[in-house]
């Protein structure tokens, strides 16, 4: 009973604790419009040149819902949704292409130690220039479509690459001993003990590198070129043609979008942890 | 009975750099069928190292182990092993550890079922079948540790200080289910510890070793019959007579220690 009540006081005592900071959160957020909206207001009455990197809470809300529901200005036919929809296949196939390599090229890095011995110069060299480094040289080998997915490819990879090495090596050596002494050979303590022990670390290089791949689309697409598409390429053309409105409202779209992905990762990240009963 | 273990003269020299540690000189035991035997020495004396060396998890530098006459090469089923960290895989559930080593020899999906439950039944898990280990106690995890071990139905049962890190009462508990599963399963067990009580509870012989490097000292045969009163004066006869030997052999380990500073 006692154990009961105890109980339903924390979780009252939880309520109303979040109820507190979703308050305060959306106290901050409203003086920041408001703040953002007498800034916009003063620029284009005091008449200064900034105004019109400025615009307004409202217009960036309108253009917003119409980026959505009609061709946005300086393309025809293109709405936000098809933007939308061509940034996150590249993400998706360059995460894809990265995953696909990464995982069986981390877990031979960990296993066997001539591997490793080969490999760890390369990454060393590579690892540390940043993915963007490449997109010159991507987008005229590759061009528009083909570019971006090898620069998200390159920002995914390293992130994965580098857990799966860490988790293979994390292994417990007592469950190996323990897999050893119920009868299991090489092939099965890699299936058995060493797969399972790598999965909360793959899934940690995966969750880094979404985020990763998401920073390199937009800055990738955002290279002026023939037949460029997605939002990273619409942040620079509305500015180009003087809608900023529009610059932020696909600026917001992509933050949204960047929550989504990594929103997606961490739901399937729980799952899978939850199901392997770890919590 | 006939020989079950026969471990003739294991020697173990571990090198790191340029240090060389003689951690095993000679060291011969025999388990007989069915036998309960511990090995008891003070810390460092190389007890666990003879023990994986049985289990065939690390290679003896001199000598060789024999089980029921075969000659030991790898770590292998037959004889089953039980770890002090338990060494349970964190991602499967109490019956999925225990079934373990069964799907490893491919034991269909129905048998693996059955057999999994009576062990369940045996150790005293029921109701926890889905549990992960992480939701259980220290006591409760090892019971899953000596029911994996059990379920290849292994001839040996290697135990390394399994309730070293259980505390006193689930100790004493644990101790007695012990013996009432090997009772119930006729297994042969080598036990190693380095609590005197421990051993005097559960062994019909005593292995005290001595101090590294390490080897037989002494072979200390426990007749009391079983259950076994702590309090008794046979047990604590019996006790004290260990201890005396365990303490030289203290001793000896501390006397080395100093002059090796």
């Amino acid at each position: 009973m006692s154990w009961n009540s105890a109980l339903m006081a924390r979780v009252k005592d939880a309520v109303s604790a979040n109820w507190y900071s979703i308050v305060l959160g959306l106290v901050a957020v409203i003086l920041f419009v408001v703040f953002w909206a007498l800034v916009s207001q003063y620029l284009s009455d005091s008449g200064s040149d900034l105004s019109v990197y400025v615009p307004g809470p409202k217009s960036v809300a309108e253009a917003f819902v119409s980026s959505f529901m009609e061709p946005v200005p300086g393309l025809d036919y293109t709405r936000m949704g098809d933007m939308i929809a061509s940034s996150l296949m590249r993400v998706f196939w360059g995460f894809l292409l990265a995953l696909a390599v990464a995982l069986p090229v981390g877990l031979a890095m960990g296993t066997f130690r001539s591997v490793e011995a080969m490999g760890r110069p390369l990454v060393e060299m590579f690892r540390p220039i940043p993915p963007l480094a490449w997109v010159p040289v991507f987008l005229m080998v590759f061009k528009s479509f083909w570019g971006p997915i090898g620069i998200v490819f390159v920002g995914v990879f390293f992130p994965i690459l580098i857990n799966v090495i860490f988790g293979v090596k994390s292994v417990d050596q007592k469950l190996i001993d323990a897999a050893r002494t119920l009868g299991a050979r090489r092939g099965a303590v890699f299936t058995k003990v060493v797969i399972p022990t790598i999965v909360p670390y793959l899934m940690t290089g995966i969750k880094v590198g979404l985020g990763v791949g998401w920073m390199c689309i937009v800055a990738a697409e955002m290279m002026p070129i023939q037949g460029g598409t997605g939002v990273g390429y619409y942040v620079w053309l509305s500015a180009d043609y003087g809608r900023y409105e529009f610059t932020y409202a696909t600026m917001l779209v992509i933050g949204l979008l960047s929550i989504l992905t990594t929103g997606v990762a961490e739901i399937f990240e729980k799952r899978v942890s939850r199901w392997m009963g770890m919590r | 009975m006939s020989a079950c273990i026969e471990a003739r003269s294991l020697s173990k020299v571990f090198t790191t750099g340029k240090r060389r540690i003689v951690a095993l000189e000679g060291m011969s035991i025999d388990v007989a069928d069915g036998e309960f035997v511990c090995l008891l020495g003070p810390s460092g004396c190389g007890k666990t190292t003879v023990l994986r060396i049985i289990a065939g998890l690390e290679p003896a530098t001199a000598g060789a182990v024999l089980v029921h006459g075969k000659k030991v090469e790898s770590a292998g089923p037959e004889r089953g092993m039980v770890f002090q960290e338990f060494a349970l895989f964190p991602w499967r559930t109490v019956r999925r550890n225990i079934e373990f080593g069964l799907e490893i020899r491919g034991v269909s999906e129905k048998s693996r079922h059955e057999m999994s439950s009576d062990l369940i039944d045996l150790v005293g898990l029921k109701g926890f079948e889905d549990a992960h280990p992480d939701e259980l106690s220290g006591g409760m995890r090892q019971r899953v540790g000596i029911a994996r071990a059990l379920a290849n139905e292994p001839t040996v049962l290697l135990m390394d200080e399994p309730f070293g890190s259980l505390d006193a009462q689930t100790r004493n508990l644990m101790q007695k289910e012990l013996l009432r599963i090997w009772s119930a399963t006729k297994k042969t067990v080598l036990f190693v510890t380095h609590s005197v009580d421990e051993a005097v509870f559960l062994a019909d012989r005593i292995v005290v070793m001595t101090a590294r490097p390490g080897t037989v000292r002494e072979i200390i045969p426990v007749s009391l019959p079983r259950p076994r009163d702590r309090t008794s004066a046979e047990f604590i006869a019996v006790r004290g007579r260990v201890l005396a030997e365990l303490d030289e052999e203290f001793e000896k380990a501390r006397e080395k220690e100093l002059s090796l500073d």
